[in-house]
């Protein structure tokens, strides 16, 4: 028995992994937690500026609000449309889901809190992120209905559009760092978080996760008054909750890379005391949360863009922005010198 | 220059953050829920809810069957039937209020020419079944003594404007 | 012709009329509640003031103003409106506010023309005026407090309906409208309800029951008499409500009999509703459409044509006949009569069963001979043109037959065919009259035609007809007055025994013998059921009356105000009754039963639906093609020659004018008005008992 836990089966192979599953619900759990919250803190923010005071009666102040909705979903029978394929309608949403929760595996909570702290982390993201329309596609197409399918195909197209000028904001930032490691990007911005310089980016880039995440004023995927709810509209239950967690969970990664990327990820505001006596991962979910908020308060004040307008956006102010300011900040870069050297 | 002014208006956003500014502000201020059912909000004397038939202090009934609420009724909600009581009085025998097809306009109020049927500030009468809502005469003269004094006093609180 | 300006345009006016009247030519609308077309000139309403030059400067009542050349009439200037609201005012003194519970209330002229002139409130802070309601008989319900004595009601029952029993009491602000607390005894008596353009007489039976608003209004006919009276249906869900005169100034002008009026709520009880079979048991069973149908098809069927008969009622219409003619010519059937009363009349020619002067032509009569009849009873509306003809000037109107109150002045020459005798003869003097008249009239009544030797009745009739110059070219008085209204439209459509077939009388003698062995009943209620015993009998009608009770097969048909059907009146003239309310229940329409039954017993009917049913009704009856005409009937030896039976006078057929058919017979209006007008006067005695014979 007790040769189990010796020998390199279990210090190479067996606790590594262990570690790593442990790892990993130290991660998603909370952040499913965060998801749940998530939902309550848009009812109570939205409320608040609507003149209402959102959900107050589960719970005090309503606190346990976000358990109940999820009781609710869990135990509500999951209806499967006859004419839906019926494999693909199921995997749809656990796709989605489960592409939401891996992103997270290279987000840098803090020095060093980081799953795997590889060195392409921000083309990982951007693939993960890029392949989060295929859930979409599929549940719109799997559903077997219109309004799904119209849903899906308008989401697919508006992630893809917003994702090309995100690169570009991306590029303008990589530029600036010299490394794809988010760690690295974050070290780099000791000195002055990036938002600052690259405002105009930061601007897009906030945009663009909104239309990404299909969150208001962008949320046409799931226009209510045209399409009922969108790629969703057949899914009922766990299925749908898996749904909504995926596109909680995805707001929350965008907000991430927004605080990695712009905010100075896990530093505080200021390096003296007694900011920097915070641990850095306060700092990271505090940031987390003021950029989920702008997500909120954003959906309050704005009504929803047309789809042309979208597209317009996307394309021909959005795209030709963010390539202009690449080009200028990769020249500034270069007649000054401030090329960072390769890590 | 207008042009110019136009252009850094859009590319600054000011618009977009006036809005959310706004919305921002909004967040602050005392908020208007109420605890409803606990907690009820200010009715109008006006107020359009649920009918009732009235009486006079003696008990007898208000309704003398003219039928001009029928008449005017928009919905055709309201039915009607009449005829000589024993007493030679004229009276319904049948006076039913299809409160599923009544869109609350208050024109049957209006038309009374005796403040007979008048709807009332009571608006919690939903029920399981449809046939709950189709009021007869009993009913909406049972509403009527029940809200008597409420009736009463909204009518006199409106009567300087009528 | 005077010309006059009336608001500034010139027109031209008969001489004589009033200026209410020249203004109504020019359609100028003039507010009046006194004023009526029909009725004397009251002129106490004073609503109808205009300002007319050359005159005193001071407003006119236009009723009772004659038009003179070179008047100007002006009536939409200041000083008359101002006139007309001080009018108003004063009626509205007196006048109670009390229109939500007022029936007039929608259809009131008071109401409407408080409209165009009524203030918005009194100035007037006395005590009103409260007068106590009177009594005024089972029909008219009097609020007397809104009374505004336009008089029209006093001036109606004096001058139209010829009794006096309604008057003006008192003067002053004590005057009442009073009859003196008895019922009104006059047919035409519940005109006044229409009359009054105030609530103050209403109807009793129809009081609170609806507002005008909320009734479909139908255009149809009556057939409570051979008259056709144009009458309005008003019916709210599936159920007649009341009945209103329509206007035909060539039938019943804008009156109606209280029975038209009011018999309608007996067309909702004891109704005939789905289809009976008599049982093994004796007893009459409900039982569906398909086996009643299957159960007279099979008898049919089974049966010797010569043993079939068929009888057509008083009620039918024409197009239901047209169709069991056809059947029973099908079925080989000849014995079949429509002449249910036994009336010796014969198809042709067609003069000898006709009002041949037509209605409206009693008012160029100048010396009328009734034979036979009861007119206040047996066709009111007759009787008052006859008034109306009598009230013009010295009209000499003499009676053979049953001797009752008139509404005008009546030589009586005596009770039956004796005293007719004589007139033919010239053996009398009323022949004398009736041959120095320009136009003379004679109105022989089925009294003196439904009898054994009603033939014979009828040749003297015609012969009086000849020797007094009745008949010429351009006059015809020889009139029969019938009193069942479909009897004319079964006599035109030839419902009558065909070769070797036997009338009513011989139908019933040959039930009798065993030799009939089913007898069809189509709404024959008058004959004698005793007779029918032995036979199969099919009923198809609308109420469970006295054939319903002998039949053995029930179907249940349509009354009058259910179907779209053509009405032959007692002068020939073809009317369209149209449908107000469907049939109660299973019940369906007469020819649609007839057409369903044709089929079952091996005979289809080559028509679908009424339209085809109508065309070819038309094209073998042309003359039923031309709506609202009287055709009148072509000359001809008639009826027979020998001697009447002198023994037995002329009776009239109606014992009791509020019940002769099965709808009245089940109105409780009706039998109200029996109890409290007939009864009451001690006149309803010989009714009450031929009532009670008719169970």
């Amino acid at each position: 028995m007790a040769d189990l836990f010796q020998g390199v089966w279990w210090s190479g192979y067996a606790l590594p992994a262990l570690t790593v599953v442990v790892y990993i619900f130290a991660i998603t759990v909370p952040l499913l937690v965060a998801v749940a919250y998530l939902t309550y803190a848009e009812r109570k923010v939205i409320g608040w500026m609507q003149l209402r005071k959102g959900p107050n009666v589960v719970g005090p102040m309503g606190l346990f609000q976000p358990f109940a909705d999820g009781l609710k979903l869990f135990l509500k029978e999951t209806v499967i449309p006859s004419g839906a394929n019926r494999v693909l309608f199921i995997i749809a949403p656990v796709l989605t889901f489960i592409l939401a929760m891996i992103a997270w595996a290279v987000i840098p909570f803090d020095e060093g809190w980081v799953l795997a702290d590889i060195n392409v982390g921000v083309l990982y993201l951007f693939a993960v992120s890029s392949l989060g329309v295929y859930g979409i596609i599929i549940a719109g197409w799997a559903s077997n209905s219109k309004y799904a399918f119209l849903g899906a195909l308008r989401s697919a197209a508006q992630m893809v559009s917003y994702e090309v000028s995100i690169g570009f904001v991306l590029v303008s930032v990589l530029l600036c760092v010299g490394s794809l490691n988010l760690s690295h990007i974050v070290t780099a911005q000791q000195t002055i978080w990036f938002a600052i310089p690259l405002l105009p980016m930061f601007v897009i880039f906030i945009i663009s996760a909104l239309a990404e995440t299909n969150r208001a004023p962008f949320d046409l995927p799931e226009a209510e008054a045209e399409l009922v709810s969108g790629y969703n509209v057949e899914y009922s239950a766990m299925a749908f909750a898996l749904f909504f967690l995926g596109e909680y969970a995805n707001m929350i990664l965008m907000s991430g890379m927004t605080v990695v990327l712009f905010l100075g990820g896990w530093l505080p505001p200021l390096d003296i005391a007694p900011f920097n006596w915070i641990p850095g991962v306060v700092w990271f979910a505090l940031k987390v949360a003021f950029v989920l908020f702008i997500f909120l308060w954003v959906r309050a004040t704005f009504p929803r863009f047309r789809y042309d307008q979208l597209m317009r956006l996307g394309w021909k102010v959005f795209l030709p922005f963010s390539m202009a300011w690449v080009v200028l900040t990769a020249g500034v870069l270069i007649a000054f010198g401030w090329l960072p050297t390769p890590a | 220059m207008a042009s110019l002014d136009r252009t850094a208006r859009s590319f600054l956003l000011t618009e977009l953050l006036g809005g959310m500014a706004l919305t921002l502000k909004t967040m602050f201020k005392p908020k208007h829920t109420i605890n409803y059912p606990y907690e009820k909000g200010p009715l109008s004397p006006r107020f359009r809810g649920e009918h009732a038939l009235r009486r006079y202090p003696n008990g007898e009934e208000r309704c003398i069957a003219c039928k001009l609420c029928e008449a005017v009724c928009p919905a055709l909600a309201i039915t009607i039937e009449a005829e000589p009581r024993d007493d030679g009085s004229r009276r319904t025998t049948r006076y039913d209020i299809d409160m599923t097809k009544c869109i609350y306009c208050g024109l049957c109020q209006e038309a009374c020419p005796v403040d007979a049927i008048v709807e009332g500030p009571n608006f919690e009468f939903a029920a399981e079944t449809r046939e709950e809502l189709m009021y007869n005469k009993d009913k909406l003269l049972d509403n009527g003594d029940r809200w008597e004094s409420e009736l009463a006093a909204n009518l006199e609180l409106d009567a300087p404007y009528r | 012709m005077p010309t006059v300006k009336i608001n500034g345009v010139e027109h031209e006016v008969e001489a004589g009329m009033t200026v209410l009247q020249a203004c109504e030519q020019a359609g100028v609308e003039i507010p009046r509640f006194c004023y009526h077309e029909r009725l004397s000139i009251a002129g106490n309403c004073r609503m109808c003031l205009v300002e007319v030059k050359p005159g005193p400067p001071k407003p006119q009542a236009s009723c009772a103003l004659p038009v003179q050349d070179g008047q100007e009439i002006v009536t939409d200037s200041d000083m008359v409106h101002k006139a007309r609201k001080g009018v108003m005012e004063f009626l509205l003194i007196n006048h109670p506010l009390d229109c939500p519970i007022c029936d007039q209330g929608g259809e009131c002229d008071l109401q409407d023309q408080a409209m165009a002139y009524g203030f918005s409130g009194s100035r007037f802070e006395e005590n009103k005026r409260a007068v106590a309601d009177k009594y005024m008989g089972p029909l008219i319900k009097t609020i007397m407090t809104r009374c505004i004595h336009c008089t029209r009601c006093v001036r109606f029952v004096a001058e139209v309906a010829g009794v006096e029993d309604i008057g003006l009491l008192n003067r002053g602000e004590a005057a009442e409208i009073s009859s003196l607390e008895q019922a009104v005894d006059s047919e035409l008596s519940a005109n006044v309800i229409d009359l009054c353009p105030v609530g103050a007489l209403t109807s009793k039976p129809y009081a609170f029951e609806a507002r005008p608003w909320e009734l479909k209004k139908t255009e149809s006919i009556d057939v409570m008499d051979a008259v056709g009276s144009n009458i309005r249906v008003d019916a709210r869900g599936n159920e007649v409500l009341r009945v209103l005169p329509r206007l035909n100034e060539d039938v019943n002008e804008e009156w109606i009999s209280d029975k038209t009026r009011y018999a309608c709520d007996g067309l909702v009880r004891q109704r005939l509703d789905r289809p009976y079979v008599r049982g093994a048991d004796g007893k009459l069973h409900p039982a569906d459409w398909s086996t009643a149908l299957q159960t007279v098809a099979d008898k049919l069927k089974a049966t010797e044509a010569s043993k079939i008969a068929a009888i057509a009622g008083d009620l039918v219409d024409a197009e239901s006949v047209f169709a069991l003619r056809a059947l029973m010519q099908r079925l080989g059937v000849a014995n079949i009569d429509c002449r249910q009363d036994g009336a010796r009349i014969e198809a042709e020619p067609r003069a000898q069963y006709l009002f041949n002067s037509g209605i409206a032509g009693i008012e160029r009569a100048d010396a009328i001979l009734i034979v036979g009849a009861n007119l206040r009873w047996e066709a009111p509306l007759i009787n008052a043109r006859i008034r109306k003809r009598w009230l013009e000037s010295g009209l000499k109107v003499g009676l053979i037959g049953p001797q009752v109150k008139s509404t005008y002045d009546v030589e009586y020459l005596g009770a039956g065919p004796e005293t007719l005798q004589q007139v033919v003869d010239g053996a009398h003097g009323f022949a004398e009259t009736l041959k120095q008249a320009e136009r003379p009239l004679i109105i022989v009544g089925m009294g003196a035609l439904a009898r054994p030797d009603g033939a014979e009745a009828l040749g003297a009739v015609r012969r009086l007809a000849e020797a007094v110059g009745a008949v010429g070219d351009d006059w015809n008085g020889f009139n029969v007055l019938h009193t069942a209204a479909g009897r004319v439209g079964a006599m035109e459509l030839g419902f009558l025994p065909g070769e070797g077939g036997r009338s009513v009388p011989e139908i019933l003698d040959g039930a009798r013998a065993g030799e009939i062995e089913v007898v069809y009943l189509h709404g024959a209620d008058e004959v004698d059921m005793s007779a029918l015993e032995k036979a199969f009998v099919i009923y198809q009608g609308h109420h469970g009356d006295k054939g319903a009770h002998a039949a053995d097969v029930i179907l249940p048909g349509a009354a009058y105000t259910e179907k779209n059907a053509t009405y032959l009146n007692t002068e020939g003239r073809v009317q369209l009754a149209r449908r107000a309310v469907f049939p109660p229940g299973e019940a369906r329409e007469d020819w649609a039963i007839l057409r369903a039954l044709s089929e079952r017993a091996g005979a289809t009917l080559p028509f679908d639906s009424l339209e085809a049913l109508r065309r070819q009704m038309r094209e073998q009856h042309p003359r039923l093609t031309r709506l609202d005409e009287a055709e009148p009937g072509e000359w001809g030896a008639f009826g027979a020659d020998g001697a009447m039976d002198a023994s037995r006078a002329f009776v009239s057929p109606v014992e009791n004018f509020y019940m002769t058919d099965p709808i009245s017979r089940c109105s409780q209006t009706m039998a109200a008005c029996t109890q409290e007008i007939l009864l009451a006067r001690g006149e309803g005695q010989r009714a009450i008992e031929g009532g009670a014979a008719h169970g």
